[in-house]
């Protein structure tokens, strides 16, 4: 009877470990998922982006344009004055404040997007062809349903006449959802319609590549020789140990180091994605070193012995047969490490990889954003388009992340499949 | 006596003493190994054994805590002078291990890998020839020529140890030394091992370590008995399982030691 209780308890004990272990996870899946709907639903309207339709005539004489072939002519015409007195006209307005409402429902840009198509539609002097322009940030949430209407008009961003004029489109047909390449094309912008971050990526991307081309070698020699060559002694030992608190420091001490000793010290210019890259390989560095150890110490001595026994030197055998065996390891801790530095923000602010970067960096020299720096940056912004801005590069974030991680785990797999 | 003096030594080791840190795992061997013969050496576990296999061709070298004192000379030449070179050492002096090691790479790498770095094949061809006779000595060439590029660790046991054993007179040495080469095979396995080992004694001189009786008296010319790191006995295969000298081989060979 004792023994048939005892046995009625273990498996209830079994039982209520499985209900905990569902339990957990189900609530981190929950919190997961509540974190991935959150982004998703805040996010995804970033990428399309509102347009208004306005005939444009390219009236010659109104750009001051007398000879089409002339280049200098063709550029510095006045595009501004075209297209504002040709958009004004699209609604009646009886004073000087409703003409600036009227606007002002356009994106600031509308003199370069008017510009941009006709340097490459020369042809179209005096003709008329209806153009699609940027609608206002405010536009353009409204169109996305992300401005309540219902709200008193002195606490909207857009008036009652705006409202108007914007019903009116709406029923001429004039308004149209496009995808929203600027926000992979474009740089960062005061006005939140003209925003992207094809910046941030592109700065996200040198930083890495930086990142990788110092930390990998340095780790790569680093782990090789502490795990093949180094003697065992207190020296040794001391700098394992030191290896290992080093990855536990606070990324912004390196920020710190990166500010006082490559911009004060060797003046690197700021900003940019070559200090981000070097701030962040002393990060990282630590984060592969170990990873690598790990697995040159996993390559059984078994296969050392074997090469050792053919007459192989200590060097042969490390670098013939040990480190392609402790290959795939180091490389999914170096990608691990770079998913990391990738998604690492205050060692970059500190380094003032937070400046306002409208131009896209050409190299790791420019200054420029990263994806992390530019969440940050726009999470602060008060303009209701940054909201979904910031979601939509939280998402590029996790996307870039994600492919990371597979990219590990396929490393691993992939070259270990090889051998077995 | 008579039939010894024919027979040249081709291996001496004079007072070998091994510590391991501070434990001693060898006291003061002394023996001889004869040319194009197959010696055994035998004991019981932790004896020593592999140790004083591993002198032979300075495997112990690269364990940091090994220390050895005294000679060994292999054609009159003291290897452990301190100048010796030991890569030449181990070209000279191959080496199969208990448990089957391939490298992860095909089986035509696993053999080109010595004759290779040692630069001993002039082109490709001489390469392929090279790996041919290797497989065809270790009597594996059969089985495997038509997946030569195949994973040398897709092979059963017995054919990695045979892989093993053609790696190791890839690079033609002179001595091979094998540690308990048969333990993790089957008898068949096993049988394949030793009919090898008796044909490779024509132009190898070779040491063998084992825990099978049987099996150092199938296929070697002379045994050596280790007890707790000492040589208790040394002579003819058969007059040591018929009639050795010592009270202790005779209770280790018979199954009644403790
Ligand atoms: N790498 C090592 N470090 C420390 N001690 C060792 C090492 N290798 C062997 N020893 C010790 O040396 C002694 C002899 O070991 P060895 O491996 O030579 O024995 P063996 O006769 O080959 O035994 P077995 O038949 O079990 O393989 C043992 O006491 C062992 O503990
Ligand atoms: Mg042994």
């Amino acid at each position: 009877m004792n023994k048939e209780l005892r046995r009625k308890k273990r498996y209830q004990a079994e039982k209520r470990f499985q209900v905990y272990g569902i339990i957990a996870i189900s609530l981190a899946l929950f919190f997961v998922g509540l974190l991935v709907f959150k982004v998703f639903s805040e996010g995804t309207s970033a990428f399309s982006r509102t347009m208004i339709k306005v005939p444009i005539t390219f009236n010659a004489e109104k750009l001051g344009i007398t000879n089409i072939n002339d280049n200098d002519e063709v550029e510095n015409a006045d595009y501004y004055t075209l297209v504002y007195e040709q958009f004004v006209k699209n609604y009646p307005y009886s004073n000087d404040e409703e003409e600036k409402q009227i606007i002002k429902l356009l994106s600031p840009d509308y003199e370069f997007e008017a510009k941009n198509y006709f340097l490459q539609n020369r042809n179209q002097l005096n003709k008329t062809v209806t153009l699609l322009f940027t609608a206002s940030d405010d536009f353009d949430q409204l169109h996305k349903g992300n401005f309540p209407r219902d709200i008193p008009e002195e606490r909207r961003r857009l008036s009652n006449y705006q409202l108007n004029i914007y019903d009116q489109f709406l029923k001429e047909g004039k308004i149209e959802k496009i995808f929203n390449n600027y926000l992979f094309s474009k740089g960062d912008s005061r006005d939140p319609e003209l925003a992207g971050f094809g910046g941030a990526i592109l700065g996200s991307l040198f930083t890495i590549l930086i990142c990788l081309l110092i930390s990998f070698p340095i780790a790569l020699s680093a782990a090789v020789y502490l795990e093949e060559f180094a003697p065992k002694n207190k020296l040794t030992d001391l700098i394992e140990i030191n290896i290992n608190n080093l990855a536990a420091v606070p990324s912004i001490v390196f920020g710190l180091l990166g500010l006082g000793v490559l911009l004060n010290v060797f003046e690197l210019p700021r900003s940019t994605a070559l200090v981000g890259g070097i701030t962040l390989s002393l990060m990282t560095l630590p984060r592969i070193i170990i990873p690598a150890r790990a697995s040159l110490k996993a390559v059984p001595p078994s296969i050392r012995e074997g090469a050792l026994a053919v007459g192989a030197s200590k060097v042969q055998t490390v670098f013939h047969h040990v480190v392609p065996l402790a290959m795939p390891g180091t490389l999914s801790g170096t990608i691990i490490g770079l998913a990391q530095a990738l998604g690492e923000t205050a060692p970059l602010l500190l380094i003032g990889m937070v400046a306002f970067v409208v131009e896209l960096p050409g190299s790791p020299m420019d200054p420029s954003a990263s994806l992390p720096v530019q969440v940050y940056l726009w999470s602060e912004s008060a303009e209701r388009g940054f909201v979904e801005k910031t979601s939509a590069t939280i998402m590029m974030l996790l996307g870039f992340l994600i492919v990371m991680n597979s990219l590990a785990v396929y490393a691993r797999q992939k070259f270990e499949k090889k051998w077995n | 006596m008579e039939l010894e003096n024919k027979r040249e030594a081709k291996v001496i080791s004079k007072n070998i003493d091994v510590f391991y840190g501070d434990k001693q795992a060898l006291f003061g061997i002394d023996l001889e190994i004869y040319k194009n013969e197959v010696t055994a050496l035998i004991g019981p576990s932790g004896c020593g054994k592999s140790t004083f296999l591993r002198c032979i061709n300075r495997m112990n070298d690269v364990i940091d805590i090994c220390k050895i004192t005294g000679e060994i000379e292999i054609d009159n030449f003291n290897i452990y002078k301190p100048d010796v070179d030991v890569v030449r050492l181990r070209e000279k002096v191959g080496m199969v291990f208990q448990k089957p090691n391939p490298f992860p790479k095909s089986i035509y790498d696993n053999i080109a890998y010595g004759p290779s770095i040692h630069g001993i094949a002039k082109d490709k061809n001489e390469m392929d020839q090279i790996v041919e006779t290797s497989l065809q000595k270790a009597a594996l060439w059969n089985e495997v020529k038509d997946r030569l590029h195949e994973p040398g660790t897709g092979l059963s046991g017995g054919q990695q140890q045979r892989l093993c054993i053609a790696r190791a007179i890839s690079i033609n040495p002179e001595i091979i030394l094998m540690d308990e080469p048969c333990s993790a095979l089957d008898p068949i396995a096993t049988a394949k091992i030793e009919e090898l080992i008796d044909s490779l004694k024509t132009s190898f001189t070779i040491v063998i370590v084992t825990h099978s009786m049987s099996q150092a008296a199938r296929v070697s010319q002379r045994t050596g008995f280790f007890h707790l790191g000492k040589l208790i006995e040394m002579g003819e295969t058969e007059k040591i399982f018929k009639n050795p000298n010592n009270t202790m081989t005779q209770d280790y060979i018979t199954g009644r030691f403790g």
